[in-house]
């Protein structure tokens, strides 16, 4: 197998994984695809490291996430000043763009295959200044302080953001939290 | 409990996120990448990036730069000794004084001008804005006039 064909099967092995996590932090398709080319000629690069390396999947993941960052503090707005200045307009405005089922219990009368396209739906139309902390928290299994560092703001704002993204996903999907947390949210 | 805290909320969002399944790349994507890759084999070495050099290019630049990088430190340092430069030095630093000079005459001018202003009297100050104001309405005034009569004859 030549350098290429084996090339072409990493990348096979590992390109949705790396789209996944473009996709989540960027929420825009084509920005997303640039990401993962970049990423894969990255990889290119340094094949001869990491075609035995068996920390292959997570050298990948950091630099999606990495270049997914540098790509929306480089190319979109300042990030850091969506939440201060339009987070509450854009959390507020975003709640219409979603259609939902009118159902109280979107749980019952969803398969769960459309249950995680809402998700998926909702989480991308989140503000970025909600969806990134988000994405990193709960899915990149990252801490607080090591979200902080990586965006460069304070600890303290990557929980105000995260806790709003959170918010804004159960008023949109209608989480059910049981009754402990309806009794203490009304 | 912190207010930005909400362990149910934490969990149910944890749940719903951690079941999302991985999104499937463009079936375009590796073929794209695989045509960049292809392009840049062909494309020599001069053009691509440094990394991706022959190793006896890579350690040939690195002389040439850390050559060239000393040779930069000397001549700077022989530049800053020469006779020609320091002669030079002085004429600019000539030049920076009459500026200096020319500056401070501003300075003393705009706190004169500052002064006689603070000596008028709110009332005269008033009246002189209101008639630069009527002059600069006056201006527009005419100017509409005389761009309506211009153009309408067209």
């Amino acid at each position: 197998m030549t350098d290429t064909q084996e090339f072409e099967t990493f990348m096979r092995n590992y390109q949705d994984m790396v789209f996944s996590t473009a996709m989540r932090l960027l929420a825009n398709q084509a920005e997303a695809e640039d990401i993962t080319q970049d990423v894969f000629l990255k990889a290119y690069e340094r094949f001869g490291d990491l075609r035995e390396s068996k920390t292959a999947g997570g050298w990948l993941k950091t630099v999606a996430t990495n270049l997914s960052l540098n790509h929306l503090s480089r190319y979109r707005s300042r990030w850091s000043f969506f939440s201060d200045l339009l987070g509450k307009n854009r959390e507020e405005g975003e709640e219409a763009e979603i259609e939902f089922p009118a159902s109280d219990n979107v749980e019952e009368n969803l398969a769960r295959s459309e249950r995680r396209e809402l998700v998926e739906q909702a989480l991308q139309a989140l503000p970025t200044a909600q969806r990134v902390p988000l994405v990193l928290f709960h899915i990149e299994g990252l801490q607080y302080d090591e979200i902080a560092a990586k965006l460069g703001v304070s600890m303290g704002k990557v929980k105000t953001d995260i806790f709003r993204a959170r918010e804004a996903l159960r008023r949109k999907l209608r989480l059910t939290l049981g009754d402990e947390y309806l009794a203490g949210a009304v | 409990m912190n207010e930005n805290e909400n362990p149910l909320l934490e969990a149910a969002v944890d749940r719903e996120l951690k079941a999302l399944p991985i999104l499937r790349a463009p079936q375009a994507l590796l073929p794209r990448v695989m045509a960049v890759i292809e392009r840049r084999a062909v494309s020599p070495w001069y053009r691509r990036a440094w990394q991706t050099w022959p190793l006896p290019l890579q350690v040939v630049s690195m002389l040439v730069l850390l050559a060239a990088f000393a040779g930069l430190c000397f001549g700077s340092w022989q530049l800053v000794h020469a006779p020609l430069v320091a002669s030079a030095t002085s004429e600019a630093s000539g030049w920076f004084r009459m500026l200096n000079t020319a500056l401070s005459t501003l300075g003393v001018l705009a706190n004169a001008l500052a002064l006689a202003f603070r000596s008028l009297g709110p009332l005269v100050l008033f009246g002189i804005m209101m008639a630069l104001l009527l002059g600069y309405a006056t201006c527009v005034g005419f100017v509409t006039l005389y761009v309506r009569l211009v153009f309408a004859r067209r």
